[in-house]
Parts: C-alpha cells; structure tokens; sequence
C-alpha cells in the first residue's frame, strides 16, 4: 500500500508545531507497512491536488498567512477539486480560517477565502487560549485499530470567531474550552474527508484515534475500507488521559 | 501623601515581604516587587534617577548569562551593578532588584542598574528606566501564547526605542530580526561571528551513522534548504528559522552561511539590506569544558592581522568589519591598530560566544578595559541552570534551562557532542512562565537523542506525558523512554542509570527545584578556567 501527503505551505503556515501533525501521520502510516510519500508544496510549486491522498496546512503568522491567502486564489479551486473527489485534508488555525468563505478584520474589511468549506471568520477582541477538551462527533465515534477515544484534547490560540453554515457540520462540540467562537459549543469542521480545526498541541500528538481515521479517510478512495492494525499507543493514550482528566 | 513618602513605604514592604520569602525559603525574586508596586506603582521610575547609568538587556536567548557576564565585568572594573541576577525580568522582578539596592536615605548602593527585561515587557520598563545603552541579543519564537507571534514582540521594542533617541544600542548583527529593529537609531554598535567559528569536529553529530545529513547541525555550513524526505516519509526537519523574509522590502533573504536558527550572515538581493558590519567579531572559537574565542574590535580589514603569535587571521576575508570612525585617510586600513581580545570563560555550548561577545561589547562600551574583561570571564560562574555543573549520584550532572526551540537545539547539540554514555531528565512544565502551551516541543530537534550513546531520557514536570509522545515520533526507541512526573523520582531514576553523564534540561519553573535538589542531593562543582 502507498500513501501520498502533501504538505502545503511548511515554510510559510509553521507555527505552533503543527508540523508534527504530519510527521505523526506520516510515521504511522510507516508503521503499518505503508510506503509514505511526502512532497512540500509551497509558493512557487503547481500541483495538481487530487494526485495526493492526504492534505495538511497549519497556521502561520499575519504577514505569511497574507502571502498564502494571494497564492490560494490560484491555488483554491484545485483544491476543492480534491476535497471533492475525497482526497482527506487537516487544516488547522490559520490553515481552517483561510479554507473558509471569508474572514472580516476588527476595522470590517472583508478578506475571501477558499470557500472550501461552508464558514466564516470575524476577528475578535479576546483572544481564546488555553487547553481544550472536547467530545468528538457522534457520525466520526466508533474507533479504528485499537485506540478507543471519544474525546479529543489539545491547546486553542485564537482571536478569530468561526461560525458554520448550514452545510457542514462541527468536528466535536466542546466540554471545556472556546471552540469555534466560545459561544455556539462546536469545535472545527468537517465536510467530506476534510477537516479543520483550531486545536495545536500537535492536534494529532494526543488524538492518535483521530490520526488513525484520516489515513482510513485518505486510504479509501483508492484501496477502499483498510484494516489499520493496532499499534502500541500507550504513551499517546496516557497523555490524552492526563489532559482529560486536568480538565474534567 | 507625598512620592517621597509612598515610596520609603513602598521600600519598607518590599524589605519585609523580602524577609518573610526569606524566612520560608521562598526565592522572593519578584514577589517583594509586586507588593511594593501595589504601594508605589511608579516606585521603578522614582528609583532610577538615583543610577548614573542603566543599561538593559533584551531579547529571547541569553538575557541572564548576557547580562551577568556583563554584570560581572563590571564589577571585576570596580563598579558595581543592581541588577535582576536571577532572572525575573517584568517589572515586579525589576523593581524587586533596585529596591534591594536602594537605601531608606534616598541613595542607591550602586552607581549603575543593569537590568534583564522580558521582551513582553519593554514597553513598562523602558518608558520607566530610560536605559543608556540597550542590548539585544536575538529574536526567536518563544512562548507564542504570550506573544503570539514574533513580528509583535519586534514591534514593540521599536516602539520602545522610539521614545528613547539617545539610547546606544548594542546589537546582534547577525539576526536580521535584531537589526531591523535597529534601524533609525543613531547610536548603534554590532557584534556577530564569523564564518567556520564553529568547530568542524562537530558538524555532522547527531546522526547515527556520523554522516552530514541532519540538517539541524549545520553549524556554519551552508544553507541546505528543506527538501522532501519521501524516501523515509520523514517529516519536514529543517530547523525553524525565523525573518526569512526582508523586513524592508519582504524579499526571501540570501544566506552566505548560518551558525544558528536565522543567525548568520544574509542579505537582501532586493533592496540591499543586510547584514551590517561587525563592531565586534568574534572568531576561533573552540568548545569544550571551556569556550575559547578571539574578538576583533573595530577594526582594519582581515587582511591585517595583528594578533598574537600562533593565533590564526579571522577566516573569511571578505568579511568587512567596520571601519573606525577616527579612520581617515583612505589606504590606511592596515595601520589603524585592530585589537583583538582573546577570551576564555567556564561556559559550554556555542551559543554562549554569542553571550560572551554582547558582553564584551557592551563593557567595552562603557570603558572596561581588555585585562579587566580577560580576567573575569575566565573566573565567571554560570546562573542558576545555565550549564551549570553538579557532583551527583558520583557523576557529574549538568543542569540545562530550555525554553524554546531553538535554545532546546543548542543545548541538545551540546549535550550530544559530549563524549561517553548519557542519560537525562527533561522536565516540561507549562505554568505562566513556562508557556501554558508546550507544542514548541515538536518544533525542536529532538532527533538527535535517537543517538545510541543516550542510554535513557526520563520524561518529567506536569507536561512529562507530552514530552514522551514528541521523544517517540523523535526516533527515541520506546524501551529508552520513561515517564516520572514527579520531581524526586526522576532523579532517583537518574542516578540509577548506567551512564557517564548526567544532563537536567528543565523548563523556568522546575529549573530552580531542581537547582535545589542537585545541591542537596550532590554538591555544586565549581569551574575556573586558571
């Protein structure tokens, strides 16, 4: 079996360590047997986005993410095409807000985004920090290889305000925590095999049931239902835990 | 009620919340200054008029050791400096430190304030000090839940400055963040290193096969862009470096070489910003159980050495150090004296030239003179937690602060070039001054302790099960990999490894415990280069 990533932006989008995310992906697919391909896809490269099975883009810095939302207008409708035909994507902070309809700024200036999902952002006063426990959406429940967790933990670091359409539905609703907008209770999106999220940590260091179902998601299309064979997560599970139980 | 009077009451609290820390063995670094403050909260702006001169350190890496070296010198010239030594630098820490050294008679015990200010803090502190002269030593990311993002904490130490046109400014040439900020002002001296300082025994560590392919320990070499690992499926390990972009004019700048993190020699192919020339170069440096380093002070071209005999010409040629203002006559260059400065000090790690050349600038600033500067920095002893060495379990163990990615970097590096089978605690804990978030733990190399000669790492402090999950994904074999939250234990766990070297690397709020326990346990091995 074979997989292929893309990493969208990593010089540009790299804060936070949200780099991990990919080398958790990547490592774990490795250790079932699958032959990992990763390319690093940035500025000045053309691909063609639907050639990849898996897409990840993290959050980067106001001056970098501005230079990102210019190539995305090229970059966009590829993408989406992807989305479309079922390529799996994780998106988080910036990353999620640059992949939604639009994001307004405090002085009400309106910069569109991808469109790729169903949402939009508006700047916020507070900023919403801190850890965050969350209960994981009843459709994505239901485990795959031997790591049994409903819940998904990690850091929020975000001014940004999400709100869904009607057309996609939250990642988790929140236990503790802001979420999306401190206000509505949901957490991240997803629609098809994408997914976003404001959650770092590395979002998938401590959720590795949720690293799990995305190479099942990026699998499926081109090798159909896999058996991902259970690996040793006691380390993983037992900081899921020690998070959880801090914040329960 | 008069200043005069808040403030001998805001001392008088201060001196008793001092003495009862003290009585409970509290550390009492900026507690007495938050009390005070509450009583007099422009006490800092009233005290320092009392000061000839304040001088102020800032920056990401190396504030502490920056400024106790400096602290150091000059008190080896006879004059001695208030000064936050510990490492409490808002302003609670600040005002804590000059209200030890202010008398109820209105004096100050010492002549000049030197203080060590977060770089969060700069706004407060300096509108209340006016420093005279100001160093930066570097900007990396650090603690983004404070800060969010780097382009923010520049931003306000520009701010800052812009209130103090006078101020000299003392800066690492070699950061392109650092110089940015020192754009437009009029009083500025650079200090930076010289192409190959870096040892070349040690470039190519860290892989287990010797070979040169980690490009995280590309000391001094030359750039190696992030290229896609699909042959392993690895993840994107390029060390993270920060202002690749032209603060001018937002053009990717282009490196001759990188010593590192964005540390190096770069410019901008667009508008012609780039790295200016040096003050202060240091060069022929040798690490060991002593750093060794000349520096060339405002000088001649390299093409006139006038060093001491055996002692090698700066390498790079081209490198242009910046020619002395008093320099007159064009041709002239090989006359007008160069000084270099050879300098020894008890520090480990490359990253302490840099600490070392700030300080030596700065004293050099204000009059110190070679000998003096010579003389004490081979009888420097480290702060609390920076390399600092310990007899423990009948080995020595040295305790590391990490903080940040690329402070974590350098400290492992050195960790690694150590000869001999090692084992460490890594404690990571995630209060306020720690970073409430720790996934910068994903973004430091910790890759390198995959190394064979690292018989086991014990994973420790409140975010102990964080660090095990990033040592794993690391390339840290599991069986080499233990989870002891608890302090205590993860000592005794220590001293029960099989190994010849001990290493703590611990976040601020766990380095002074374990300072603690290490002298309690074992004893403090005192290191002087004679």
């Amino acid at each position: 079996m074979h997989i292929r990533v893309c990493h969208l932006y990593p010089d540009l989008l790299n804060l936070y360590g949200d780099r991990g995310n990919v080398l958790i992906f990547c490592r774990r697919a490795e250790w079932r047997g699958i032959e990992v391909q990763l390319d690093l896809i940035s500025l000045p490269d053309q691909v063609r986005f639907s050639d990849y099975d898996f897409i990840f883009t993290g959050g980067g810095a106001d001056l970098d993410q501005g230079l990102v939302s210019k190539d995305l207008d090229k970059k966009g409708p590829l993408l989406i095409e992807a989305v479309e035909q079922g390529v799996a994507l994780l998106c988080i902070c910036g990353g999620y807000q640059l992949l939604g309809r639009y994001y307004r700024s405090q002085d009400g200036a309106t910069l569109p985004g991808v469109g790729l999902f169903d949402l939009y952002t508006e700047a916020g006063r507070r900023r919403l920090k801190g850890n965050i426990l969350l209960d994981l959406d009843p459709e994505l429940k239901g485990g795959i290889g031997a790591c049994r967790l409903d819940t998904l933990v990690g850091f929020e670091n975000h001014s940004g305000r999400t709100f869904l359409g009607e057309t996609v539905r939250p990642l988790a609703r929140v236990i503790r925590g802001n979420g999306n907008n401190g206000d509505d209770g949901a957490e991240g999106v997803n629609y098809k095999n994408a997914f976003g999220t404001y959650l770092h940590g590395p979002f998938l260091s401590k959720n590795p049931h949720f690293a799990d179902l995305l190479i099942a998601r990026a699998l499926f299309r081109r090798y159909g239902s896999v058996d991902l064979a259970p690996l040793d997560d006691t380390l993983e599970i037992n900081a899921h835990r020690v998070m959880e139980k801090r914040l329960r | 009620m008069s200043s005069w009077f808040r403030l001998n009451l805001a001392l008088l609290t201060a001196r008793l919340v001092a003495a009862a820390c003290h009585l409970f063995h509290y550390p009492g670094t900026s507690l007495p200054g938050v009390v005070a403050l509450k009583v007099c909260p422009d006490a800092v702006n009233l005290m320092t008029p009392a000061y000839e001169r304040v001088l102020a350190v800032t920056g990401t890496n190396g504030k502490t050791t920056t400024a106790n070296l400096l602290a150091h010198f000059l008190c080896a010239a006879g004059r001695p400096v208030a000064h936050n030594a510990l490492g409490a630098n808002m302003l609670p820490g600040i005002a804590t430190a000059l209200f030890r050294d202010r008398q109820f008679c209105g004096r100050s015990r010492s002549r000049i304030a030197l203080l060590e200010v977060d770089e969060g803090s700069v706004g407060k502190v300096f509108a209340a000090v006016r420093p005279e002269l100001v160093i930066v030593t570097n900007y990396f990311r650090d603690q983004l839940d404070r800060y969010w993002e780097l382009e923010r904490t520049t931003a306000l130490l520009r701010e800052a400055l812009a209130g103090l046109p006078r101020t000299t400014l003392v800066l690492n040439a070699d950061d392109p963040l650092v110089v940015a900020v020192g754009q437009g002002q009029a009083q500025v001296r650079y200090f930076g290193v010289l192409k190959e300082s870096r040892p070349v025994s040690e470039q190519g560590i860290g892989t287990a096969e010797g070979g040169q392919s980690a490009v995280a320990f590309d000391g001094g070499a030359e750039r190696e862009d992030c290229k896609p690992a699909a042959a392993t499926g690895t993840a994107s390990t390029c060390e993270t470096r920060e202002g690749r972009f032209c603060q001018r004019c937002g053009t990717e700048l282009t490196y001759n070489y990188f010593h590192f993190g964005q540390l190096g020699d770069y410019f901008c192919s667009n508008c012609g910003f780039r790295r200016p020339d040096l003050d202060y170069a240091a060069w022929g440096i040798s690490e060991g159980e002593l750093l060794c380093m000349s520096i060339s002070i405002n000088g001649a071209p390299a093409s006139a050495p006038d060093c001491d005999a055996g002692a090698a010409a700066p390498p790079g040629g081209t490198v242009s150090l910046r020619q002395s203002r008093q320099q007159t006559a064009p041709g002239a260059g090989a006359l007008w004296a160069r000084r270099e400065l050879k300098l020894t000090a008890p520090l480990r790690g490359f990253f302490n030239v840099y600490n070392i050349l700030a300080a030596t600038a700065a004293a050099q600033e204000l009059g110190v003179s070679d000998k003096v500067i010579q003389f004490a920095a081979r009888r420097y002893k480290p702060a609390t937690g920076r390399m600092e060495d310990f007899e423990f379990a009948g080995r020595r163990c040295t305790l590391a602060l990490i903080k940040n990615p690329v402070g974590a970097n350098e400290v492992l590096k050195t960790v690694i070039q150590t000869g001999g089978a090692k084992a460490l605690v890594i404690a990571i804990n995630d209060l306020a001054a720690d970073g409430r978030d720790v996934s910068w733990l994903w973004d430091a190399d910790f890759a390198c302790l995959a190394d064979p000669s690292v018989n086991r790492v014990i994973c420790a402090g409140l975010r102990a099960a964080d660090l095990a999950v990033c040592l794993k994904y690391a390339g840290v074999p599991l069986e080499r990999i233990e989870v002891a939250p608890e302090r205590p234990v993860s000592l005794k766990r220590l001293a029960a490894q099989q190994a010849d070297k001990l290493y703590v690397l611990a976040t601020y709020t766990n380095l002074f415990d374990y300072a603690r326990l290490l002298g309690r346990l074992g004893s403090v091995v005192e290191q002087h280069a004679h």
